[in-house]
């Protein structure tokens, strides 16, 4: 059996009962939408072209520096709205914060990672740091930094939940198939390794956040239509990698 | 109109097999024993099961006549006669003959005149096909009774002889896969539309298919160069596509993790629109192909705090073997003859299906 790919769902592979951090019947009910959303994400992830190639064992290496290329914009972009979300929690929410903060710090030079990879498989750093965003990212980062601005923006977890479930597919399905495309697959691919390894703490903080953000129906829906909003801006960003 | 099922039938073909006995029924391969086959049991789990071949790999007895077989022990646990049936729906991933339906084939058998029939195509989920079939006709008040007969004869795809006259020398895993996972078997459910004693009412069948996002996972007819991307009736004799390892039976096993993502989601889906309370929910009995897939099943639905206590859950499989699309009608014939359940209880049925992603479920209620 191949144990290697069964992990790519946004939860520990640990024996830490991640469900038992969330405790109200409200949490639970925002656990369950959370993990639907995630499904459907995936399934729509799953017939975006790139993916495509990626999951059948298709991708060329030039389409996988393409990948880098369109993410990194997305990536050395997301500590802004991150840290903009932090500064958007008032006294009420100095916890929510404090966690925040310390997602925002962990990631903030994530992209030096991924530009590392990208000149690791071929490219040039030049070209990665002066790319311009597709149009996807454009829409995502707009998002992002739109909904990170308001008061207490407590559906941003949603967005968060999205993100973090992606690093653990990218670490857990990804980056073994994309090392095969290079002799050295390691020197490649540490960003989604890395990225994963971390996500997996930073899911474990996500689902301690659950009860704390999710107290009433109308802060389940923010959260699942910014999920969603989020899922589908990352699949448009995904999508335009074969159109630039 | 509600629906029952009123009465149960089986039929496991020859002795139950164990592990150590798997290979003097379907042969060794090329005379040495399988390297696979210990690493591949020990995860599924499967203890004993049936098989319709003797030990020089004939056919004892052919998927219709087993299909039969249990509609007939079904019809003997019943209240009527084989007269008063309206329809017979079949479900088979194969019948015995490529072409007419299986139904007709059983409906033969089974001596029936004059009734409705229709085949259910495809792999463990068909049965489903077939049992949904027959309620939206009972319900539909096309018929009082119906017949559901699903059975399955895989073990005829595993002998000896089938992988040596694939032309290859490396070992294909995939092909070798199913050989340690399914076997033989065939079971009939009764459908009524008034209950008598120790009914089951089927609330609702529901079904997602996910055909559309990957490629297929379990499959009959493509060679094992996958760069070739002819079907079995391509080649120009059913020689060469033997030759080329189309007739084998596969299983992509890289793609088998989503088979258990698409059916936690595919419950998550029910919750969400009140088909199911997990409180409410007394048994489970869910067609899970290997312990290693139990086991996944219950951290998903651990992780997304829709979790059923295990002590909730039936299943025959490492008894009875995984029969494919008879599975759940081998498994609830058994639940209801030895395990103890009141009026009033609900019974979650998960019927997920590797082929290309299609998973059903079914509640019942015990009336």
């Amino acid at each position: 059996m191949d144990q290697a790919s069964v992990n790519a769902v946004p939860i520990s592979s640990s024996d830490d009962k991640l469900s038992s951090k969330v405790l109200t019947e409200q949490g639970q009910s925002c656990l369950r939408m959370l993990l639907r959303v995630w499904f459907e994400f995936e399934r729509s992830l799953s017939k975006v072209p790139i993916v495509q190639r990626l999951e059948q064992n298709r991708l060329s290496i030039e389409d996988y520096q393409k990948l880098l290329l369109n993410m990194r914009q997305q990536v050395i972009e997301g500590s802004r709205w991150i840290t903009q979300a932090a500064s958007s929690f008032d006294r009420d929410f100095s916890d929510v914060r404090s966690e925040v903060i310390g997602h925002a710090y962990d990631e903030h030079r994530d992209y030096e990672m991924l530009e590392r990879d990208y000149v690791a498989s071929g490219g040039k750093l030049e070209d990665i740091q002066q790319a311009q965003r597709n149009l996807g990212s454009e829409a995502l980062h707009g998002f992002m930094m739109y909904r990170s601005a308001q008061p207490n923006p407590i559906d941003m977890i949603g967005a968060m939940w999205i993100i973090e479930g992606l690093g653990n597919k990218m670490a857990s399905q990804w980056a073994d198939i994309i090392a095969t495309l290079a002799d050295d697959g390691d020197s490649i691919t540490s960003f989604m390794r890395y990225h994963g390894e971390n996500d997996e703490a930073h899911m474990a903080e996500l689902y301690e956040l659950i009860d704390r953000v999710c107290q009433s129906d109308e802060q389940q829906s923010a959260i699942e239509r910014t999920a969603k909003v989020v899922g589908k801006l990352y699949l448009l960003q995904l999508e335009e990698i074969d159109n630039v | 109109m509600s629906v029952y099922i009123n009465s149960t039938g089986i039929h496991l073909p020859g002795e139950a097999i164990d592990n150590d006995g798997i290979e003097s029924i379907l042969g060794l391969v090329h005379g040495k024993p399988s390297r696979l086959k210990k690493k591949i049991l020990a995860s599924n789990g499967i203890k004993t099961r049936h098989y319709a071949l003797d030990a020089h790999q004939n056919t004892t007895i052919n998927n219709t006549d087993m299909a039969a077989l249990a509609a007939t022990d079904c019809l003997n646990n019943s209240a009527i006669a084989a007269t008063k049936v309206g329809m017979l729906s079949c479900a088979t991933s194969q019948g015995d003959l490529v072409l007419p339906g299986f139904a007709s084939m059983v409906q033969a058998q089974l001596g029936l005149s004059n009734i409705e029939i229709s085949s259910s195509h495809g792999i463990c989920s068909s049965g489903m096909m077939a049992l949904k079939n027959a309620y939206t006709n009972v319900a539909l008040n096309e018929h009082d009774a119906a017949l559901v007969v699903a059975s399955e004869l895989p073990s005829r795809l595993f002998k000896s002889t089938r992988y040596e006259a694939v032309d290859t020398s490396k070992p294909d895993f995939n092909a070798e896969f199913l050989r340690w996972m399914l076997s033989d078997g065939a079971g009939a459910f009764l459908l009524e539309n008034k209950s008598r004693k120790n009914s089951f009412r089927i609330d609702w069948i529901k079904s997602f298919s996910h055909a559309d996002i990957h490629p297929v996972c379990m499959s009959i007819g493509m060679p094992t160069n996958t760069a070739d991307t002819r079907t079995w009736q391509d080649f120009p004799t059913y020689a060469t596509a033997e030759a080329a390892g189309a007739l084998m039976i596969r299983q992509d096993v890289r793609l088998l993790d989503n088979v258990v993502k698409f059916g936690v989601s595919g419950f998550l889906t029910l919750l969400e629109r009140g088909l199911v309370n997990i409180n409410e929910i007394d048994h489970v009995l869910c067609h899970f192909s290997s312990k290693y897939f139990k086991s996944r099943i219950f951290e998903l639905l651990e992780d997304a705090g829709a979790s059923i206590d295990e002590s909730k859950w039936y299943s025959n499989l490492y008894t009875r073997g995984n029969t494919g699309c008879a599975s759940f009608f081998i498994m609830l014939d058994e639940f209801a003859r030895t395990q103890s359940y009141k009026a009033g209880d609900q019974i979650m049925c998960m019927v997920p299906e590797s082929g290309r992603f299609n998973n059903a479920y079914m509640m019942l209620t015990v009336v």
